[in-house]
Formats: C-alpha cells, structure tokens, sequence
C-alpha cells in the first residue's frame, strides 16, 4: 500500500513575466536530475491567435534539489522549434519526454498539425541535445514514430525509458473520433515501442491498459517506474466527453508488471486524488513519477489539464 | 542503348460518357490496368464534388474493362471499388491512385490516401487493401497506412506502384521534401521525389528513407508516379515530373513524361530523351503528359496515361514498338 501526499504546486504558468510563448499552461512535466538542480521540462502556450487557435512550445524550471517548492529560474526560450510548413509538427509540441545519453540528452515529443475535418492530428519526433538541455536540434523534419495499420492517427505522449539494453517508448495511440455535442473528440489508448537504436521502432500493436470507466474511455501519460522488482505505470483517463470538468474529467490511474508489456490495472491502488478545493479539485492528470535522494515523487497537473501549473507529491509507503 | 518508342493509339475512355458510382463526373486519373483472360481492367480515380466543402473534391476508385484490343469499354464498375477513410484517416478526402497487384493467388490494392490539412491544403499515406471477388471491391487491412511520413520523409508519402522482383516485393513512390511559398499571394506548393520500399511479405516495408532515386531535370522538380517493368534484362522507368509552381496554368511548366533505367533495381540513369513519346501537337494530350502506367498484356506492353489538365477527361494508351 502507499499514497500520495501532497506538497502543493511548484509552478503556476501566468507568474511568469517577459516571455511571449509563456502565458498559460504547464502541461505533461517530466524531469532529468541534475547536481544542483532537478530540470522539470513542461509544455506551454502563448496567448490564442485571434481565432482563438493555440499553439504549443516546450520549456523547463529548474527547481533547487535541496527543495523542490523552489523554483530556481525558467528557461528563456523554448527548447525546440516548432515545425515548418507542412511538417508534423507545425502548430506544437507537447508533450516532451527527455533521457541523458552519454554527453547528450535525447527528446522524444509530440508534434501537431491542424486538419480540415478533425482539428488536429499528432505524431511523435525525436531530438538531441549537445548543450546540457537547453535547447534540442530535431533528428529530421518528420516522425520517428510511424503511422500504421493499426495506428491511424494522433500518436502522442511519448515517455522515453531504457530499461536493460533496449530503448521503451510508452505513448497513446488514436483509434477513433467520435462526434459528441457536434464536435469531432479523440479515443486513445496506452501502447508501447521498443528498439535497439532509438530510431527504429517495433510497436507492440496492442492496447496495453483496458479500459475501465467506458469503452470510449481515453487514457493518457503512460508514465513507468522500476522499483521493488517490478514496473509501475501511472498513467491518466478520463470520459470521452464533456471532459472538461471535474465530473468527466482526468483521474490517475496505476497498473503494474513483471515483464512491462503485460500491465494489471488497478486504480484503487494510484493513491492520489482529488483534492477538497483548490487548484487540483477538479481533476489530477499527467503524473511524472521519479526518485530522488531517497525519497519518490510524483508531479502532476490539477484543473483544465494544467492551464494553472503543476504540482508535487511524495511518496508514503512502497510501490 | 536505343530508346523507346510508343504509338499512340488515342484516347481510349472519357468519364462523363459513363455513369460511374460515388456520383463522380469529371476525371478518370492515374489509369492502371489488372489483365484477365478475357479483358483488362483499368483502375482510375475520378472525382465528385465534396457537398460538405464547396470548391473541393473527393477522389474515388472506379473501373472500366477493356477487349484485349484496349479499344472497346465492356463495362465501368456499377459500385464503390473501395471506401474512403473513416472520420481523421488518412484517405478520408480520396484514394487516389491505386495500384493493383496481382501476385500468388492474391489480388494487392495500394493505395495513396488523401487528407486535408489548414496550413497546406493537403497530406497523403500509402494504405493496403486485398480484394476477394477478382477485383470488383477491395478490403482494406486497417484504417491507418502501410508507409507514411518518417524521419526523413516528412510529409506526402504517396503514389505507390508495386512489382515482385526475384522474391521481393520492389515499391516505388514519391515524399515530400518541401512546402514551398514560391510568391505570398499564393497558398504553398509541394515538391516531391521518388523513392524506394522493399518487403517480404508486400504489407511490411523498409524504405531507402529519402534516397531520391532519380535525378532532377528542373530546378525545383516534382516527380510523381512511377511505374517500372523488366524488359530484355533491363528496368525501364516511367514517371511524370513538371515545375513545382505555376504548373497548372502555364502549358510548358506542366506535367511531362520521364524516364529512367536500371540494371540493379537500385542506381537509376535518367533519360528523357530515350522516352519515344511527347505531347502531340493538337487534341487531348496536346499540353500535358502524366500519370503514366506500364503493363504487360498478351506479349505486347502499353502504356496508360493521362493527357491535358491532369486526366479531367481521362486517359489514352500508345503500345510500345
């Protein structure tokens, strides 16, 4: 048994001064370990365009290690731009999921394009980083991650892990739009990559998590950790529609394994929820969970799927 | 080596004398031919009118069946070949063109599958279907495609053609390089090249990943459809290249025929000059030359094509000499 507690929230967006492509949202957190400082990379927006269109860019806080509620300074430019005429990722990038590899660091993140009868589509890329993370260079102008037979479209939410010799990617795939309230809205389910180079992916082609709360139920931020023998994911869901809301909208859930393709679900077991009142009442989204001098954390983001920041929890008990 | 040399035999269908299902109309493009006993069978996309988007298209697979003299239309398919994408697929907008493959006892239908974007007008993604009545409807494999952008192809995976060579299953067909603002009072055009696939098993592919196997002519050159066949030890490419802007209106910057040869399945020499056939100087093929296909057909080869403002009004046929 373990649960989580709350320590509150380390980053409200709209805090931030003197910087365009930062003024709301800090979305899908996740985090590479410094020796001074814990990097939380995070995916924001500049205000809407005048068809109240957004577009979305990838940045970092770097928090004090000692302390983790303070935040040390933010980055000042985003870390990848964004795509050009065409491309995958034209009109965002978010989420981002970060790994050191030797000297450099490797980022596998999400790039979207606005179509015609569906408002978006998504597809994963990847990029590298020779100066400590600050900013990453793309690997090419396209996805490293197919579309396929079986994964028509929005390919999204890559988080990045090598567990033993070969490279995991854990991401969500679309499998359909359904119409609700005359508005085309996604179906996505939890699946899983492996490879040898991380370039060259073979898709597992299967949903990894079943669904709980409804057939239609979406699932998002497959986010694992090894720990005591086996692998956990923590992961979010929600309905299918009118999801923006505290009725409908995310919750976290939690599935382990022994092998990490082979997940049982149990929710009861995520240990987090909704808080009372305050910024996280309505819902919890997007967990990153990370270990850290002893002790495990867990961040997150509260109402309108992190509009308002993200926040920290720690561990009590043992995954 | 001496070059090709075609004889036109004339424009051989025109869609609006026909009535084809899907309520297509205009344009019968991209012709490409599965040879029967009795007749041949040319696969063509046509075109209705999107009512939900005026001013836009949705293309659809339609068929007519030739005599084996490829002069007489026996029939055009009274029903959808193959259905269009569901709801954010990849070939929601059109499938356009497909190629068919006849190859062990099964019949292979690759598609190039349209969508529509907001800052480009569009995308594309080779899908796969199989057909299990002699090729009158086909079943795709699933709703997402076989070969779609990658690293280095980053958009406009499209226009396959498909061979087994000595055991392996050979796909040519062309990616994006760039999207281009070629003036700013115009929306951006693309530009794209032909590549290479390979596979065992014609569902899952290896791409050279951006090799671009023939050489431009032009200096920002579109390539599109290619179609191969092995002829006296020898690969013989055709393929369609034209300007990458002002190409629909300006006669000479639009679509031409091109060619290219190969020993080796693999280095491809380009050239044009060996073709042995142009736009004629008067008629339905007077100021545009594309959409070329290749087959084989009772000992003699053909070549299908489409002729001026890219197939409005279908496709001829020469035969090589």
């Amino acid at each position: 048994m373990f649960r989580w507690k709350k320590l509150g929230r380390v980053f409200d967006p709209e805090t931030v001064d003197g910087r365009t492509w930062l003024k709301q949202f800090a979305q899908a957190p996740s985090i590479v370990v410094f020796d001074a400082f814990v990097r939380v990379y995070f995916s924001t927006r500049p205000l809407p365009d005048e068809r109240g269109q957004y577009c979305s860019y990838s940045g970092y806080v770097d928090l004090d290690r000692g302390n983790l509620m303070s935040v040390l300074r933010v980055s000042e430019d985003p870390v990848l731009p964004l795509g050009e005429s065409g491309a995958f990722d034209e009109f965002g990038t978010y989420p981002i999921s970060v790994l050191p590899d030797g000297k450099d660091f490797v980022a596998y993140y999400a790039g979207w394009t606005r179509c015609e009868s569906v408002p978006f589509n998504v597809g994963i890329g990847m990029a590298r980083s020779t100066n400590g993370g600050v900013s990453f260079e793309k690997v090419g102008k396209g996805p490293v991650l197919p579309y396929s037979v079986d994964e028509p479209f929005i390919l999204s939410g890559p988080k990045i892990r090598r567990f033993g010799d070969m490279w995991q990617l854990w991401y969500i795939a679309g499998s359909k739009w359904i119409i609700a309230d005359g508005k085309p809205e996604p179906v996505y389910h939890i699946r899983m990559a492996c490879s040898d180079d991380g370039i060259h992916w073979i898709k597992q082609n299967r949903n990894l998590i079943p669904t709980r709360i409804e057939e239609n139920e979406a699932q998002a931020s497959p986010d694992v950790i090894f720990k005591n023998g086996r692998y956990h994911m923590f992961f979010c869901y929600r309905y299918s529609t009118s999801y923006r809301g505290k009725e409908h909208g995310y919750r976290i859930g939690y599935a382990s394994s022994d092998d990490m393709y082979h997940w049982d679900r149990d929710d009861s077991k995520a240990g987090i929820d909704i808080s009372d009142e305050g910024w996280d009442s309505e819902m919890v989204a997007y967990p990153h969970v990370f270990e850290l001098d002893g002790e495990t954390y867990m961040l997150y983001l509260g109402n309108q799927v992190g509009k308002h920041g993200f926040g920290l929890a720690k561990l009590e008990g043992t995954l | 080596m001496s070059g090709l040399k075609w004889r036109k035999l004339g424009q051989i269908f025109d869609p609006i004398q026909f009535t084809l299902p899907n309520e297509c109309g205009e344009f019968a493009q991209s012709p490409q031919a599965l040879v029967f006993d009795q007749y041949v069978r040319v696969y063509f996309s046509s075109r209705r009118r999107d009512p939900d988007y005026p001013g836009k298209y949705l293309s659809h697979i339609c068929f007519a069946d030739f005599d084996k003299s490829m002069t007489q239309v026996l029939r055009v398919s009274d029903a959808p070949v193959i259905p269009l994408g569901k709801l954010g697929c990849f070939d929601e907008h059109g499938i356009f063109p497909m190629n068919v493959l006849r190859h062990d006892g099964k019949i292979y239908g690759y598609t190039s599958g349209w969508t529509r974007r907001v800052s480009v007008s569009v995308d594309t993604g080779i899908g796969l279907a199989f057909s299990h009545d002699d090729g009158l409807t086909f079943e795709k494999i699933g709703d997402g495609p076989i070969l779609s952008a990658s690293l280095n192809e980053p958009f406009l995976v499209g226009d396959p053609f498909v061979q087994v060579y000595n055991g392996v299953f050979h796909m040519w067909y062309i990616f994006g390089t760039e999207w281009r603002t070629f003036s700013n009072d115009q929306p951006p055009d693309r530009i794209y090249k032909i590549g290479h696939a390979t596979s065992r098993d014609g569902i899952t592919w290896i791409k050279e990943e951006a090799r671009q196997l023939v050489a431009d002519r032009l200096g920002d050159e579109s390539q599109a459809l290619p179609t191969v066949i092995e002829a006296q030890g020898r690969y013989h490419m055709l393929f369609c290249f034209r300007e990458s802007h002002n190409f629909r209106k300006a006669k000479d910057r639009g679509y031409r025929l091109g060619y290219a040869y190969s020993d080796d399945l693999s280095t491809w020499t380009r050239a044009d000059e060996k073709i042995g056939i142009e736009v004629s100087v008067s008629g339905w093929d007077s100021e545009m030359l594309c959409y070329p296909h290749v087959f084989e057909c009772d000992g003699r080869v053909y070549l299908l094509y489409n002729g001026n403002e890219f197939g409005r009004r279908g496709f001829g046929i020469a035969v090589l000499e």
